[in-house]
């Protein structure tokens, strides 16, 4: 091979580590997942375990904007400026409106945050459009969700906090506080995780200058892949398949001999047991106690199964099995788990743009050169 | 296992490619083994894409199939023509291509990336530009010919007429030059979408915004406002070194990776001079005055012309208003993001690099009503 590489003629063929992996792609005080210990670490120095019982998720997103919980005054603040700016604006209206009422979730929130960030001229991500653009995350969803199902869409509600008015504008009654409280958890919990697939995306667009709308856009597209924010509802299909505790060793065994993989379980960054997926598994009891029993069967069952093949690696559970538990007990249909998960890591994205302004480089790698020796003369179209 | 924190990952290999080469030491861009000299001026916008799909240059067939293809592709779906007409008519064109394109794809759902979804997409582009263009004329879209190829039809509709040859071969040579170079912040981007399995249009989209970035795409209509600023030859120099003294950048200058001219702006500059003189009069001034003071202020730094800086200068002549340079970017690149999209998954590991924590140390939260 040549090696040929960016700026550089080289004696020797450069490191190159697919996906990245173990690569150091910034320095960020947003939050970091310590694998090797099982934590997850949001800004300010919290662990995840600490904050989830005290926190909702309006006071994780300031977290993670601001670097600091936020007290009575701010708190209520930010929630004034997300309810108002819960509506759409009439381009994202007619955009969603044009869309196919059975167009998958994902794809009407990447279109309608798209036109609704759509303007003259480029902004500068600010503070004001992060809370802006998670404030209307949860409209979005809860209007293509009811598009689909061909009934009328709900207007936001202003005494509602974020969780509960997604739950209210799904469904149009008003949840249970119980209800409302796996969510919110569940929101807490999928805030931000270090420099995952689709924060990176948002990085590497705010790297260029672009604006916070493009940022969102790119990172929504990245959620949507199914080795990413895909995976709840892969691993809640997985679970409807298996159907019954009864079913769980055979189902297993037969899918591990046709070599598929089991959905919710790996994960490249931890080597214990996930500390989000620790906490789901505990609602996980009072939220959804049915499919906990088959999920925690299954659980056993897959840990067992990947142990034998492979007891070298540390094949623990991830956090996408145990969510997609808790979502079912809070009542979202799997169509939607992905932008559940959105309307939460949006919080994330926002707060890893903001942060990477204040020392922006494009993020512009190399690649390693493996196609023919350059300089191959082209052959006219009549003699090829 | 983890490394140093590399800003902008300069250096670090994020793939292996055998689509483009950006060979920086000898200012050499190299497509599928071919220089990009010995490209430009004789293939068209098809042959160039074939080459960047499939690795090799196509047979007459094979360009006829190709070229029948991407014609018969250019009809934007129901959806994406109402989500045009619901945005607003003064909104930057690449939001409106970021915005369609979304919707555009959408009849693939998740599908796996192909070439066909390659070559449907990027017959989109043009379309979705030239109705947008219209609408803010308030003009009816113009139905696209397919007896016309890419670069021609794209000003066809655009414009309602077909356009000079001239101005078609210089849009052609354009589209070929702009196509693909290695694994710049859009491409990469497109390639870290496609990590995650997602589909072609969120790949597409995420690079169209990555694109729109003044320190990538948005370069080029900077340039003009910069040039429009300095306004004759004979101002450059002064206003030049003033702007220097309150530390305004000069656009369409430094790469981070040439450390000769870009041959794409040698080839450019060539055009530039035949077919826009004033801009070029203009332009080789404000040129030279600016490597002048940036090798005076960094003789050891290589300062070169970069692409954009040129580009301003034909795509202007070709009749494009300056916001409409960055999603005619985007009308080339498209052809260079889908192949890496292809390639990403063909050989797919999710790309998920590492951060480096700077914060404090774990410590626990206040309850709410003990915060000050």
């Amino acid at each position: 091979m040549v090696a040929l590489y960016g700026s550089v003629h080289l004696s020797f063929v450069p490191e190159f580590s697919p996906g990245l992996e173990g690569v150091v792609a910034a320095e960020t005080a947003v939050s970091e997942v310590d694998g090797a210990n099982g934590r997850l670490i949001y800004r300010g120095g919290y662990l995840i375990e600490d904050l989830a019982p005290v926190a909702t998720f309006e006071e994780t997103a300031y977290l993670l904007w601001n670097g600091q919980l936020p007290n009575k005054i701010a708190l209520e603040t930010l929630r004034r400026q997300m309810t108002s700016a819960r509506r759409l604006s009439d381009s994202a209206r007619g955009a969603m409106s044009a869309l196919d009422a059975q167009t998958d979730a994902m794809d009407t929130l990447r279109t309608t945050i798209s036109a609704q960030g759509a303007t003259k001229t480029l902004t500068t991500p600010s503070l004001e459009e992060a809370i802006a653009l998670t404030a209307v995350v949860p409209t979005i969803v809860a209007a293509a969700h009811r598009r689909a199902k061909g009934i009328e869409v709900i207007a936001a509600r202003e005494d509602l906090g974020h969780a509960a008015n997604l739950l209210w504008m799904l469904e149009g009654k008003e949840p249970s506080a119980e209800r409302v409280h796996w969510l919110d958890t569940y929101l807490v919990l999928l805030a931000d995780h270090g420099l995952n697939a689709s924060t990176f995306t948002a990085r590497v667009i705010a790297s260029t200058g672009s604006d916070l709308t493009s940022c969102v856009v790119g990172a929504i597209g990245a959620l949507k892949g199914p080795a990413h924010g895909g995976a709840m509802y892969a691993a809640r299909t997985m679970l409807d398949k298996i159907g019954h505790v009864d079913n769980v060793e055979p189902w297993m065994q037969k899918a591990h001999e046709e070599h598929r993989r089991f959905a919710g379980f790996g994960h490249r960054v931890y080597r214990t047991y996930d500390p989000r997926a620790k906490i789901l598994r505990e609602l996980a009891q009072t939220a959804a106690p049915d499919l906990y029993r088959l999920a925690a069967r299954t659980e056993e069952v897959a840990l067992k199964i990947l142990h034998e093949a492979h007891p070298e690696r540390p094949n623990a559970t991830n956090v996408d099995f145990w969510a997609s538990v808790v979502l079912t007990g809070v009542g979202i249909p799997k169509e939607l788990f992905t932008c559940v998960f959105a309307t939460s890591r949006v919080a994330g994205w926002t707060a890893h743009v903001l942060e990477s302004l204040a020392d922006l480089r494009i993020i512009r790698p190399a690649s390693l050169w493996k196609g023919p020796q350059p300089g191959i003369k082209p052959l006219p179209l009549a003699d090829r | 296992m983890t490394g140093e924190f590399v800003p902008g990952l300069e250096g670090i290999v994020a793939a292996r490619t055998e689509i483009s080469l950006v060979d920086g030491a000898n200012g050499r861009l190299v497509y599928r083994g071919y220089v990009i000299a010995d490209l430009a001026e004789d293939m068209s916008f098809e042959e160039v894409a074939h080459l960047l799909w499939y690795g090799r240059l196509p047979t007459r067939a094979e360009l006829d199939a190709l070229t029948l293809e991407l014609a018969g592709s250019r009809l934007l779906t129901r959806a994406a023509a109402a989500t045009l007409n619901a945005l607003p008519t003064d909104a930057d064109p690449m939001d409106v291509l970021r915005s369609v394109v979304s919707v555009q794809g959408l009849e693939h759902r998740l599908e796996k990336p192909t070439i066909p979804l390659a070559i449907h997409a990027t017959a989109s582009f043009p379309t979705i530009l030239a109705a947008y263009h219209r609408r803010r004329q308030g003009l009816e879209p113009v139905k696209s010919r397919a007896d016309l190829a890419h670069a021609a039809n794209y000003l066809y509709m655009l414009n309602g007429k077909e356009a000079p040859l001239e101005l078609v071969r210089a849009l052609n040579t354009y589209l070929v030059l702009l196509a693909d170079h290695g694994m710049n912040a859009s491409t990469f981007t497109a390639r870290v979408i496609a990590s995650t399995d997602s589909d072609v249009a969120s790949c597409l989209v995420g690079a169209i915004g990555a694109l729109k970035g003044p320190a990538h795409g948005g370069a080029p209509s900077q340039v003009m406002d910069q040039l429009e600023q300095i306004g004759t030859p004979e101002n450059a120099e002064q206003w030049m070194r003033e702007a220097r003294r309150r530390k305004v950048r000069f656009m369409g200058f430094g790469h981070r990776i040439y450390r000769t001219y870009d041959p794409r702006a040698r080839i450019l500059k060539a055009m530039c001079e035949r077919l826009n003189p004033t801009f070029f009069a203009l332009a080789s001034k404000v040129e030279e005055t600016a490597l002048a003071i940036l090798h005076e202020e960094h003789p050891e730094r290589p300062q070169a012309t970069n692409v954009e800086f040129y580009s301003a200068g034909v795509l202007q002549a070709i009749g494009l208003p300056k916001e409409f340079f960055p999603p005619t970017f985007a009308v080339s690149r498209v052809v260079g993001w889908t192949a890496h999209v292809l390639e990403q998954v063909a050989n797919n590991r999710l790309i998920r690099p590492q951060s480096e924590y700077i914060g404090p140390e774990p410590r626990k939260p206040v309850p709410l009503a003990e915060r000050i």
